[in-house]
């Protein structure tokens, strides 16, 4: 995949290329999405090294099923969370007697300005909710991440999930019940 | 009563929401991985053909129960001769 020549490109444009094989064009809605797919997949499994073996996954199938996508006007990349939101599934049905997932080995980097406790305290926090987030629905997961990672609107969710913005709005609403019932559970102690 | 409770709820919604919006923070790939992954598939060619597991399976089977008919024609011969 050479570096785009194109410059003014747009996702329409390089979607109906890349459907026709440009490699080009592909390589373009690569680079466009590919944060975004990892960041997803990074936060529903909790590990580096998975998240880059399924995004890798996700850009291998999407490249050899270009020729079949269908253009319905929503944008590309929420076909790419669909083959994400399957393969991750698929994941957790082949690691299914990993109980616990190690989740200290990626967390951010604390800031050079924090006191040591109160990076603990932080990242100790961070594990919670994370922990949390895993024990909610799969649908539930991928809304809150879209919603905070991506910090789409709920019509943009509705788009990728194929829902109306109605029923994202409800569910955003049960996810949120859902979660802090977890939180609960697991002994989440807010400030 | 009911109002106050409602508010509760609220707040503890709205505490929620915020903390999510600071612990939930996009973390940037790392660029090796993202250029050899790109570099991959552009190499690549275009049209992939996904191994099948079921024709796969199909195969094996149709080879056992092969092997096995042919065994037992063979036995049979032998026993005949």
């Amino acid at each position: 995949m050479q570096e785009s020549n194109v410059v003014n490109i747009t996702e329409e444009n390089a979607v109906a290329l890349a459907c026709g094989g440009n490699p080009e064009a592909f390589s373009f809605l690569y680079e466009k999405n590919v944060t975004r797919i990892y960041n997803y997949i990074y936060y529903r499994i909790g590990s580096a090294s998975d998240a880059e073996d399924i995004t890798s996954r996700v850009f291998y199938r999407a490249f050899g099923h270009i020729n079949s996508y269908v253009d319905k006007g929503v944008p590309f990349s929420a076909w790419l969370y669909r083959i994400a939101h399957n393969l991750i599934a698929n994941w957790h049905r082949d690691n299914l007697r990993r109980k616990e997932v190690p989740l200290e080995d990626h967390l951010d980097l604390p800031h050079k300005a924090d006191q040591p406790e109160r990076m603990l305290e932080k990242n100790q926090e961070k594990i919670l909710l994370m922990k949390a987030i895993r024990r909610i629905s799969a649908d539930r997961q991928q809304l809150i991440l879209l919603k905070y990672l991506e910090d789409l609107s709920n019509a943009e969710i509705a788009q990728i999930m194929g829902r109306s913005e109605g029923a994202i709005k409800s569910l955003y609403h049960r996810a949120l019940i859902a979660l802090r019932e977890e939180m609960e559970e697991i002994g989440y102690k807010s400030e | 009563m009911e109002s106050k409770m409602n508010d509760m709820n609220n707040n503890n919604m709205f505490g929620l929401e915020e903390k999510l919006s600071n612990m939930l923070k996009p973390v940037m790939p790392d660029p090796v991985f993202m250029n050899n992954l790109k570099t991959k598939l552009a190499k690549t060619p275009a049209i992939l053909i996904e191994k099948s597991k079921r024709r796969m399976g199909i195969l094996v089977v149709g080879a056992g129960l092969f092997a096995g008919a042919l065994t037992v024609w063979i036995i049979s011969k032998l026993k005949k001769s």
